[in-house]
């Protein structure tokens, strides 16, 4: 697929952008950017990952809650179905010279239009498909326009209403230029600080400061970013939206980003949370939907279960997209000899992804599962030796 | 330790990609809706000023800007970070800062009679240099018409007891160390990369800088109370002809195979 990645135009009054399904992300970003648009789906693997598979996999993304997600976005797609025949919904291929090759079109269509209410909208099954229902060759994305004025702060909390209440007041002082917020846990920001490349450093050192420590605490960490169009009063609303959380003691503390280098830094450590917890041990991995409101419950109920089980020496990870209410638990087990690991590692998976066990302990929580949970690839290799097929199942 | 002045500039955002439009001339250099920062070398001076004021207590430091009314937003990133009170320079808006109107010479003219109005003042730390205009002269300049010592591109700033300043300095070979004796006049120090990791804003601070002084004065009056002569001032030394983007890289060409390079290779006649 990945010889399969042309732009092929970016309409500059709907602002559709249209091409191939092997264009790697930032290259997408970097064309929209210099037309003066913006990409709306922005994701961590952005450097590596293919338009193509963030829609089979409907990919999230740190502006999820500004631009909504792929079912919104993608205004246009071209599929190959397991047939070979060619399904063309709402994208303009007038520029692609193998148009003429295909022989069998289910649809045609020659423009990516901004909207189109045309019969039933069949690219939504292809959106999250993962491929199993045919494969994605071409997209047509709406692109907003792209905002000029950017401001991110960290915000350090002690509990999570603390956090509750910064989803609030962002929402009625921030309004239309809020584009992210995102948690990070203490133990997530203890492995950015172990295990992480570098940056950020000097922020984190503060973050995670002696006294802290000290002080037995484990804050929270919320990264809120505004992007809007005047830089003016988009600086004086964080203003206003930063004081009134410092004066009514929502926030114990909180680091404005005064240029791009500080803006990079911040996005940088919520970055690093995926690699640097990759990086301190054997991972399992849930991306789950929570309810808002109980979002962080989820650590200790995940912690307490461990616990029951017998489980130790585990650390519990929480980060994620918590405006959206998804998050991201790792439980990371500590590097010990293998054995002890791979006994440990079979336990997790029976624990939690024993679909009973798991939809039970789900449901009466309300969580939904948004991806399979996996064992990292070393996990999968040491089960093979120790499992017979019986037992896992 | 008694004052220290820390001159400050508002530059385009560094990491900002530069539009010109050429057929705007001189100067046509896109600066609507552009993201504006403080510059980068300016910022290390600030830091500076603020670690040796917390290792001399009583030492005053004092952020200045000359430019349009958004520098009192830069102002108050200095006072934010660390900074007692701000003076601000106000230009009209429509006076050019990135070296078209006001060049180091005018700026240099300007600081040096802050200085003398403000009295003791023991140190000024500036920012090498600035990222739009990348001219490195105004500390220099500053230096030699207070007739004061001077170190730029400083890695490390040591005081001494007796007011000296030792100062490693990043040459092209490596590093040099100087040492500036007190002598009655301010040392000029100009500030590097390596000399320092710029804090950031805490909200306390944040809340702190708010009620921080910042006066503010025109660039009129200024010229009248220091005695200078604004249209000196405002003509600048030097005339820049053109401003022009670099031309786009071209791009490689791939080629399927060993021979099909040497082929291109011997094409270009870069092999025999």
């Amino acid at each position: 697929m990945e010889y399969m990645n042309r732009i092929y135009k970016l309409d500059e009054y709907s602002g559709v952008l249209t091409c191939d399904a092997g264009c790697i992300l930032q290259s997408l970003h970097d064309y929209a950017e210099e037309k003066g648009y913006l990409f709306p789906l922005d994701i961590g693997s952005k450097g590596t990952c293919q338009i193509g598979g963030n829609v089979s996999t409907n990919a999230g993304g740190h502006h999820f809650f500004r631009f909504g997600g792929l079912h919104g976005t993608v205004v246009g797609m071209e599929v190959v179905l397991a047939d070979g025949r060619v399904l063309r919904m709402n994208v303009d291929v007038s520029d692609d010279d193998n148009n003429d090759d295909c022989t069998h079109r289910f649809q045609q269509s020659s423009a990516s239009l901004r909207k189109d209410n045309t019969g039933y909208d069949l690219k939504q099954l292809f959106i999250g498909g993962e491929g199993t229902l045919g494969i994605v060759t071409k997209v047509a994305v709406a692109c907003p326009a792209l905002p000029t004025s950017k401001n991110v702060a960290l915000l350090v909390c002690n509990s999570y209403s603390d956090v509750l209440q910064i989803l609030k007041t962002s929402k009625e002082e921030l309004g239309e230029i809020l584009s992210a917020i995102e948690l990070i846990d203490s133990n997530t920001m203890k492995f950015v600080q172990k295990y992480g490349s570098g940056i950020g450093d000097h922020l984190i050192s503060e973050l995670l400061s002696p006294e802290a420590e000290a002080a037995d605490k484990q804050p929270l960490f919320i990264l809120v970013e505004s992007q809007g169009c005047d830089q003016e009063s988009d600086s004086s609303k964080m203003d206003a939206f930063l004081t009134s959380l410092y004066e009514s003691s929502t926030i114990e503390n909180g680091f404005l980003a005064q240029d791009s280098k500080h803006i990079e830094e911040i996005w940088g450590i919520r970055e690093s949370c995926n690699p640097s917890v990759a990086r301190a041990g054997y991972v399992h991995k849930f991306d789950v939907s929570i309810r808002i409101e109980a979002y962080m419950e989820v650590a200790e109920e995940v912690s307490d279960a461990l616990e029951n089980a017998n489980l130790s020496d585990l650390t519990v990870c929480v980060w994620g997209h918590v405006a959206d209410g998804n998050a991201h638990i790792n439980i990371v087990s500590g590097q010990c000899d293998k054995d002890a690991v791979v006994q440990k590692q079979l336990k997790i998976c029976i624990l939690f992804s024993y679909e009973e066990k798991w939809l039970d302990f789900c449901g009466t929580r309300h969580w939904t599962i948004e991806a399979q949970v996996h064992v990292t690839n070393q996990g999968w290799s040491c089960l093979g030796a120790h499992v017979t097929d019986e037992e896992f199942i | 330790m008694r004052k220290i002045l820390v001159p400050i500039k508002r530059v385009i955002d560094y990491a900002q990609k530069i539009r010109v439009d050429p057929s705007k001339g001189a100067q046509g250099v896109q600066l609507k809706n552009v993201k504006m920062s403080m510059n980068p070398f300016c910022e290390i001076a600030v830091e500076e000023a603020i670690q040796l004021k917390e290792q001399n207590k009583g030492a005053e430091v004092v952020a200045i800007s000359v430019g349009p009314k958004q520098c009192t937003e830069t102002i108050r990133t200095a006072l934010a970070m660390g900074a007692d009170r701000g003076i601000h320079i106000e230009t009209k808006p429509d006076v050019r800062g990135d070296y078209i109107d006001l060049q180091p010479w005018a700026i240099a003219t300007l600081l040096k009679g802050v200085v003398e109005k403000e009295d003791a003042v023991d140190l000024v730390l500036l920012g090498k240099q600035s990222i739009d205009s990348d001219c490195g002269q105004t500390g220099p300049l500053l230096a030699g018409l207070l007739n004061a010592p001077q170190a730029t591109f400083a890695a490390n700033i040591e005081r001494g007891d007796d007011g000296s300043f030792t100062v490693e300095r990043e040459t092209d070979t490596g590093t040099e160390t100087i040492k500036l004796n007190a002598s009655g006049k301010p040392a000029v120090i100009t500030c590097d990369l390596r000399l320092n990791t710029p804090r950031y804003p805490t909200m306390p601070n944040i809340m702190k800088a708010k009620k921080k002084p910042v006066e503010t004065i025109s660039l009129e009056d200024m010229v009248k109370e220091l005695g200078l002569d604004l249209d000196e001032v405002l003509t600048p030394k030097n005339e820049v002809v053109e401003v022009y983007e670099p031309p786009p890289r071209k791009e490689g060409e791939t080629v399927g195979s060993i021979d099909e390079l040497l082929g291109k290779l011997k094409e270009k006649g870069l092999v025999a």
